[in-house]
């Protein structure tokens, strides 16, 4: 059970896919404008990464390594072409905004990483935990990157219509967070920030244990 | 319109106004991954023009031939796609290494990377089955074997394009002094954005 929990938490945290190991970005910067939009792809993220993981896992020992990737692309693109149509079904508006980035999970590299690194190698529970883990930590920046970026951008938080959240009637919103250089220039401060944060933990656990 | 101008929009369109990379951030992990150097960016860029074209060429001709008139290319066109790609990337890879070392060594490596690229993927798709960019360009609903590849040929030529100005302005970026923070791939993306911000100056040219 805790090495269950430490694999779940690796994916949030000191292995996040976007913050540290900086794969699967495309999708994350291109639909992170609107928080409604990152949330329903990054479920789509988690759903497609943990059930290809689990497959990958459970035939781990039926899979021959030479011929492994075109099966892991295959098991990827059916669980896409399932989230495709089922959001084509019940979510149209949001399906037709997302457009070509609900079958581009397929060529996320991120997908097919955990599969080679992680689910061809380990049982299928902790396969859960690792793609549970790795989707939720995509999942979180892409909803703090998209938070950002709609509140500041556009000066509301909007949910299907609702607004949630609204900045004083004096903010004059700029247009440049809501364009595509906005997605690089916030996220190159969000990695730099958690690069500080992540350093200055360290300092103190390092002086923290000194002391002792 | 004319043929002529509708190639030159649908050129100008894949190449400037709708950059894969900087303005549809599709592509990215070789943007990131092979822009430290000239040389291997050069070689990138000339990888994937030489596997889009060829990409795009399969693609439509099964989309047209096979999947449309059996009526499966709503829920098959993704996993049929993807092999597509993987397998013909395969064959070239092979064929390039018995035919021609000279283009084996100048590109050989890249081949393999470039099968789970989603640059060739999502051109592919647009290329057979048009409708997720929103070209806005009046050719119908879709586009001839002709047009599907002039299309291409633009967006790869777009990539290879902001690919090397990347590359030239990171290899500058390295003697840069720049917070200790921001080493690395934050600045790198801040001179991303400072780049496609370049290329927003572009939208609208000829009401695209």
């Amino acid at each position: 059970m805790n090495e269950w929990i430490r694999t779940f938490r690796q994916g949030i945290g000191i292995e996040n896919p976007l913050t540290v190991l900086m794969i699967g970005l495309c999708a994350t910067l291109a639909v992170s404008t609107q928080v409604q939009n990152a949330l329903f792809m990054g479920l789509a993220v988690v759903f497609v990464v943990t059930m290809s993981n689990v497959l990958v896992s459970v035939f781990r020992n039926a899979i021959p390594s030479e011929v492994r990737i075109p099966i892991f692309i295959v098991v990827i693109a059916s669980f896409v072409t399932i989230v495709d149509l089922v959001m084509k079904a019940f979510v149209p508006g949001i399906y037709q905004v997302l457009g070509i980035w609900i079958p581009l999970i397929v060529v996320n590299c991120m997908i097919l990483g955990r599969a080679e690194a992680f689910a061809y190698h380990n049982k299928p529970l902790l396969a859960i935990a690792d793609g549970l883990g790795m989707g939720i930590g995509f999942w979180l920046v892409m909803v703090v990157l998209a938070t950002i970026r709609e509140l500041f951008g556009t000066g509301a938080i909007v949910w299907f219509e609702t607004t949630l959240v609204r900045l004083p009637a004096g903010y004059a919103p700029p247009s440049l967070l809501l364009l595509f250089p906005g997605a690089f220039l916030v996220f190159g401060f969000m990695i730099a920030g958690t690069r500080w944060l992540g350093e200055r933990s360290a300092a103190r656990a390092e002086a923290r244990a000194c002391r002792r | 319109m004319s043929t002529i101008s509708q190639f030159a929009l649908l050129f100008i369109g894949g190449a400037l106004i709708n950059n894969i990379l900087l303005t549809r951030f599709i592509g990215l992990c070789p943007f990131f991954g092979v822009s430290g150097n000239m040389e291997t960016s050069m070689g990138m860029s000339l990888a994937v023009v030489f596997v889009m074209m060829m990409a795009s060429t399969a693609t439509w001709v099964v989309w047209e031939f096979v999947l449309a008139p059996l009526g499966v290319g709503e829920f098959l066109y993704i996993p049929a796609f993807i092999l597509i790609i993987a397998s013909l990337v395969q064959f070239v890879e092979m064929y390039l290494r018995k035919a021609s070392p000279v283009l084996y060594r100048a590109m050989g490596i890249f081949l393999p990377l470039i099968t789970t690229n989603c640059a060739v993927l999502a051109t592919a798709t647009e290329a057979a089955k048009p409708g997720f960019f929103k070209l806005n360009i009046p050719v119908g609903a879709s586009l001839s074997l002709g047009q599907a590849l002039i299309y291409t040929l633009g967006v790869s030529i777009g990539f290879g394009f902001a690919l090397i100005t990347f590359a030239a302005l990171r290899e500058r970026l390295e003697l840069a002094a720049v917070p200790r923070a921001f080493k690395g791939s934050p600045i790198a993306f801040i001179t991303a954005g400072l780049l496609s911000l370049a290329y927003v100056g572009f939208s609208g040219w000829f009401g695209l």
